[in-house]
């Protein structure tokens, strides 16, 4: 093994030169950081400045226009031949994706699924793990995101709030080595808001890596290390989240921070 | 000012508005049905006798049975055919799409008649005979002349199935694009391959938009099998006509032979209605 794999291998997520065109647009532009494990990552900026589709990018998702990325040391999506990227099967990145949990802003839960199925399906379909085991760790995990008593509801008869932390207990299930949130509490109302966020605090004191691409200042001071700030697809700042609120240094992240609070 | 005293409920009595005019028209054609029932009663334009004796008579029951068989196996060769080119339609990959459209353009713009002749008596001059043999010298698997293999049966199931599996494809298609998009990107973002992603996600959602319109589907085609009998097809329909072109009891027969139909949709309904139990909105 060589230097750099070994820092790689150190790293949860590491992103080097990511470009990301949709039809003529550069949606992110030779993007690269990094983040180490145990690290909680908010990633800011305004509407449509890319965090989402870096998310997605992340577990491919989208598939990238350039650069690479790694997650846990492992190149995503793509097999390196010398100076060639080959992009994997669809079973390879399917079986890398495990370790990437994902958290939307509409909370996708399978809607012909209850709570309890929802947490189950990703180890009983794609880990193959027996049905008594996934079911004991399935109400184990509710009870933690506070739902135990809503095993067997559907996602319509929940409240968002409900939802989305049902969705983090089916992201967690799979043991991922990172997790990724898709602005989780763009959808909820303040109030609800703060179950999703206590939920994620919980997350951070555990010690889980997460990328959280947030509107929401409580997350991003409550429990990030760092702050990624992106504007136009560019990220602009990388710095200690302390720091940041403290004294952005891009004149964006002022405004933004003039607005937000 | 503070609160004050919250007044005393007053008991009030509700009136519903009637809806008069419903109630009349109900009334209205409650009447003109009984007018033609004591019409059709007078002028005895069924008897009876004749309609019980040849309701479960052994040609009509064997047409019955040959109406269901063709046409739940040629709903069958549509429900695979048809999810077949749903998914290829929805593959992204441009040969694919183009054949699948190609396919439902053809199948679904030309009458089932002309396709249930087409197999019967087109396809078996196009290839005369079905050679089917193993590469390089290989035992030979088949080999019969297609007329002896497209007999009215198969030539009826390829017809009515293969035309079918054009409607049913945009069926399917449209119930799974009447899925919400975020939960084929949960179930890839959980590691579901894509085949897992339509078993396990997309299709049990997309089958409660999908059963009601194959119920329908598959109602009309039970009917539609009759279109078998200018290939020779013994089905329902054609074996009353036999009857009364000998009888001359017209009306009873088609009663007899509508009964029937009338029999298969009951049934096809109660499956569709236990399915959509299956397949519940949630």
């Amino acid at each position: 093994m060589n230097a750099t794999s070994e820092i790689q291998r150190q790293d949860a997520i590491r992103v080097e030169g990511l470009r990301k065109v949709f039809s003529g647009f550069q949606a992110l532009k030779d993007i690269s950081f990094h983040v180490r494990g145990g690290e909680v990552i908010a990633l800011l900026g305004p509407s449509g400045s890319g965090k989402s589709t870096l998310l997605r990018c992340i577990n491919h998702l989208e598939e990238i226009d350039g650069g690479r990325i790694w997650v846990n040391g492992e190149l995503i999506g793509y097999e390196e031949h010398g100076a060639v990227l080959r992009q994997m099967s669809d079973a390879a990145v399917s079986a890398q994706r495990r370790a990437i949990g994902m958290v939307f802003q509409g909370f996708n839960l399978f809607r012909h699924m209850t709570a309890l199925q929802n947490i189950m399906s990703g180890p009983v379909y794609v880990l193959k793990a027996p049905r008594a085991a996934a079911e004991e760790k399935a109400r184990r995990l509710l009870a933690k995101v506070g739902l135990a008593d809503k095993a067997d509801s559907y996602p319509a008869q929940l409240s968002g709030g409900q939802q989305q932390r049902v969705a983090i207990a089916r992201a967690i299930a799979m043991d991922p080595k990172v997790i990724l949130f898709d602005e989780p509490t763009s959808a909820l109302d303040p109030e609800l808001s703060q179950e999703v966020v206590a939920t994620i605090k919980t997350l951070a004191e555990e010690g889980q890596t997460m990328l959280i691409a947030t509107h929401e200042m409580a997350i991003a001071k409550g429990c990030a290390d760092r702050v990624l700030f992106m504007v136009s697809g560019e990220l602009v700042e990388d710095v200690p989240a302390a720091e940041f609120f403290a004294a952005p240094r891009h004149e964006r992240s002022r405004q933004f921070l003039a607005m937000h609070g | 000012m503070s609160i004050g005293v919250i007044a005393e409920p007053v008991r009030v009595r509700i009136i519903r508005r009637r809806r008069w005019g419903a109630w009349l028209l109900g009334a209205a054609v409650l009447l003109v049905l009984a007018i033609i029932v004591v019409a059709g009663a007078r002028a005895r334009i069924i008897d009876p006798d004749v309609f019980f004796h040849y309701l479960t008579s052994g040609e009509v029951l064997l047409g019955a049975r040959n109406a269901i068989l063709v046409g739940t196996v040629s709903m069958a060769v549509a429900v695979v055919v048809g999810l077949a080119a749903a998914l290829m339609r929805l593959s992204g990959n441009p040969i694919l799409t183009g054949v699948a459209a190609a396919y439902v353009y053809f199948f679904r713009g030309t009458p089932m008649l002309i396709q249930i002749l087409f197999w019967y008596n087109a396809f078996p001059t196009m290839f005369p005979r079905l050679h089917l043999a193993l590469p390089f010298g290989g035992p030979v698997l088949v080999d019969a002349a297609m007329p002896a293999v497209v007999t009215p049966f198969i030539a009826a199931v390829a017809g009515l199935g293969l035309a079918e599996g054009a409607y049913m494809s945009e069926i399917i298609r449209g119930g799974i694009l009447a899925v919400d998009r975020g939960q084929q990107a949960a179930a890839r973002a959980l590691g579901m391959t894509r085949p897992q992603m339509y078993g396990r996600v997309v299709l049990p959602q997309a089958a409660r938009i999908i059963v009601p319109a194959t119920g329908n589907q598959y109602i009309m085609l039970l009917k539609s099998t009759s279109l078998a009998s200018v290939i020779g097809f013994l089905e329902l329909l054609r074996i009353t006509q036999g009857i009364y072109s000998a009888n001359f009891r017209v009306v009873e027969l088609l009663a007899v032979a509508a009964f029937w139909y009338l029999v298969m949709t009951a049934v096809v309904t109660a499956i569709q209605t236990a399915l959509e139990r299956w397949f519940p909105v949630r």
